[in-house]
């Protein structure tokens, strides 16, 4: 299983299928038996109520947390846990609810951090700094510009990101995971605390990546509006378990949901 | 409009990504460099060279180390005094060893002994952060003073414990020991500070320097992204030590000559005082070391300058209110400008941008 595996299957077809996944920290179960599939090419949805699993459900993905039991298959081949350094190599970059930058650098900076695995060259050329090595950045610097372009961040390259607005900050973010070329894109909340506007242009590039780029979304987002109308397939979490999943359609009708997020009265 | 960027237009990446992009700066630095390398070795006399000249090119390749690991990789050290005594015994030890070998190379493997001797230390900031790592560099630099003492033989087995250098030469001049004279350090010092500042700058520049700021400003993005914790932080705590074994090694063979090791690479003499140096300077700026180290070393000239010769009071006295004014600087600063004479540079810089324009 690798980057290469993961390219090869065809759009269509499960590229991470989650096994009963159960987590637990000592005796609070944050994921109980929780099954389901990503397909390539896809945006997939995970919602739910708050407390539900959804992060921890991202972070057993991309190799943060190690399941307590279940297993991850991944590309075509099973295993139960992987390091975060390996989820990135073959093709997993993410987002964080709580906007996880590198606040001491610039705009520019951040995004080129997102090249950082596919840069080659050792130290010691890097400290000389002649030929190969300015080759290399420059190569990567056209592709961050194309990101820049993309997401309009160009008047803010400079800028320190610990100094710009949330809303930008929030861009800033998804544009240092699309750095990273990924086949999957895990975003947690990417529209959260967004006025409409903001999450209309966020959900534009999230749809602009999934269409032309082609890369598979696993989205975690509250704003129902938003979920039904830009996700293929959802999956419903309550309470670390899964009570529902299917199209957007099928989960605005189901009881269960309903019931997860409206509460049941009592008679 | 004194400092104008306008109209310098960058048509290619690389340009843009120079190291001195705008063309004051490459003025300034150019004009820099032909006083530095051309003027200063004809006109150099031994109280420029022993008093201001070569310690602050010392304390600025040192005072670069750590921020190399405090500024830019965001791992805070107390040990810069015990990393420099490795430098200095490597090459006191090297030299008894091979009296043939050039001192530039040297002094260049005590810097890989030192860095050797880094990633020992450093392996510990993997699980801790902050201020308990703090407090585990302290050890290092208590362990290190504490086994050059103890161990006869790192210094020869001399009676006094003392360690002293023996003349060395670079194209037949000296630059180790009584005899060498005033621009020959001066020179020596100066083209291994150039050479090791611009090596240390591409660093930053490029994948590594990223890697360590990545690491610095959040590490569990950081790790998400692909770059490996521990390797990292170990990368920073080598190269950090690469230049501060070099500086050890320059301060020992070039500067004093002789030294004794609980005397020269005391906490108080040298770990405390570099880190005021990159905290004065502006953490994470390759400027913020030379004005840190710049500032560091002269300021208890001018003090005394300022006491003894225009006040007139004792030689002793003065030396005392110079530790309060230390001190007092010290917490003007921190509330001040926490972000050094790096950040007051480019507010000057700033206002000469829109000088003589008022807003």
């Amino acid at each position: 299983m690798s980057l290469e595996d993961l390219k090869k299957i065809p759009y269509g077809k499960t590229a991470i299928e989650l096994n009963n996944i159960s987590l637990a920290f000592g005796g609070v179960k944050a994921l109980t038996e929780v099954s389901f599939d990503v397909k390539k090419g896809e945006v997939f949805a995970i919602i739910g109520p708050n407390g539900a699993g959804k992060s921890s459900m991202l972070n057993v993905i991309n190799g943060f947390y190690k399941p307590t039991s279940g297993t991850i298959n991944f590309a075509g081949t099973d295993r139960s846990e992987m390091e975060p350094e390996f989820a990135a190599k073959s093709g997993i970059a993410r987002t964080f609810q709580n906007i996880a930058l590198f606040k001491g650098m610039s705009t520019l900076d951040n995004l080129m951090t997102g090249r950082l695995l596919k840069q080659k060259k050792n130290f010691l050329m890097q400290a000389i700094y002649f030929g190969p090595v300015a080759k290399e950045e420059e190569e990567h610097r056209e592709k961050v510009e194309k990101v820049i372009d993309f997401l309009d961040l160009q008047s803010i390259r400079r800028t320190p990101v610990g100094s710009l607005p949330y809303g930008l900050q929030k861009r800033v973010e998804l544009g240092r995971a699309l750095a990273m070329e990924p086949e999957i894109l895990l975003l947690d909340e990417p529209m959260a605390g967004m006025n409409v506007e903001e999450k209309q242009d966020m959900s534009r590039f999230v749809l602009t990546v999934n269409n032309e780029l082609k890369t598979t979304i696993v989205l975690i987002e509250h704003d129902m509006g938003v979920v039904m109308d830009i996700s293929d397939r959802i999956v419903v979490l309550d309470y670390g378990k899964k009570i529902g999943s299917g199209l957007p359609k099928e989960i605005r009708n189901n009881k269960a949901v309903i019931d997860a997020y409206l509460g049941v009265s009592d008679d | 409009m004194i400092y104008k960027e306008t109209g310098q237009y960058k048509s290619s990446y690389k340009s843009d990504h120079a190291i001195f992009p705008l063309l004051q700066d490459k003025i300034a630095f150019i004009t820099l460099m032909f006083i530095a390398f051309l003027i200063i070795p004809f006109v150099i006399n031994s109280y420029w060279e022993k008093a201001i000249l070569v310690p602050f090119l010392i304390f600025s390749l040192a005072a670069i180390g750590l921020n190399i690991l405090t500024g830019y990789c965001g791992q805070v050290s107390l040990g810069t005094g015990g990393f420099m005594a490795v430098g200095a015994f490597s090459t006191y030890k090297i030299m008894t060893y091979f009296p043939d070998m050039n001192i530039m190379i040297i002094i260049l493997i005590s810097g890989l002994i030192t860095a050797a001797v880094g990633i020992i230390f450093g392996l510990p900031s993997l699980r801790i952060k902050g201020f308990y790592l703090a407090v585990a560099t302290l050890a290092s630099q208590f362990f290190l003073v504490w086994l050059f003492n103890k161990v006869p033989w790192f210094y020869n087995y001399s009676d006094t414990g003392q360690i002293t250098v023996s003349e060395r030469t670079m194209f037949g001049i000296p630059v180790t020991g009584a005899e060498a004279p005033s621009y020959a350090t001066y020179l020596f010092c100066l083209v291994l500070v150039v050479l090791l500042s611009f090596a240390a700058k591409n660093l930053i520049r490029s994948k590594m320097g990223r890697s360590w700021m990545a690491i610095r400003d959040m590490d569990i993005a950081a790790e998400i992204i692909g770059v490996p914790p521990l390797k990292t932080k170990l990368s920073a705590f080598a190269i950090s030590s690469f230049y501060i074994g070099v500086a050890g090694a320059l301060y020992f063979a070039v500067f004093l000559g002789a030294i004794e090791v609980t005397e020269s690479f005391d906490i108080m003499t040298i770990s405390f005082p570099v880190l005021f140096m990159i905290i004065i300077g502006g953490l994470g700026s390759m400027l913020g070391s030379f004005l840190g180290a710049a500032f560091v070393v002269t300021l208890p000239i001018g003090l005394k300058f300022l006491m003894v010769d225009m006040v007139g009071l004792s030689a002793v006295t003065a030396k005392h209110f110079e530790i309060t004014i230390w001190g007092l600087l010290m917490i003007v600063f921190l509330i001040v400008e926490p972000h050094g004479l790096a950040r007051l540079w480019s507010i000057a810089k700033e206002k000469l941008r829109r000088w003589p324009f008022p807003y």
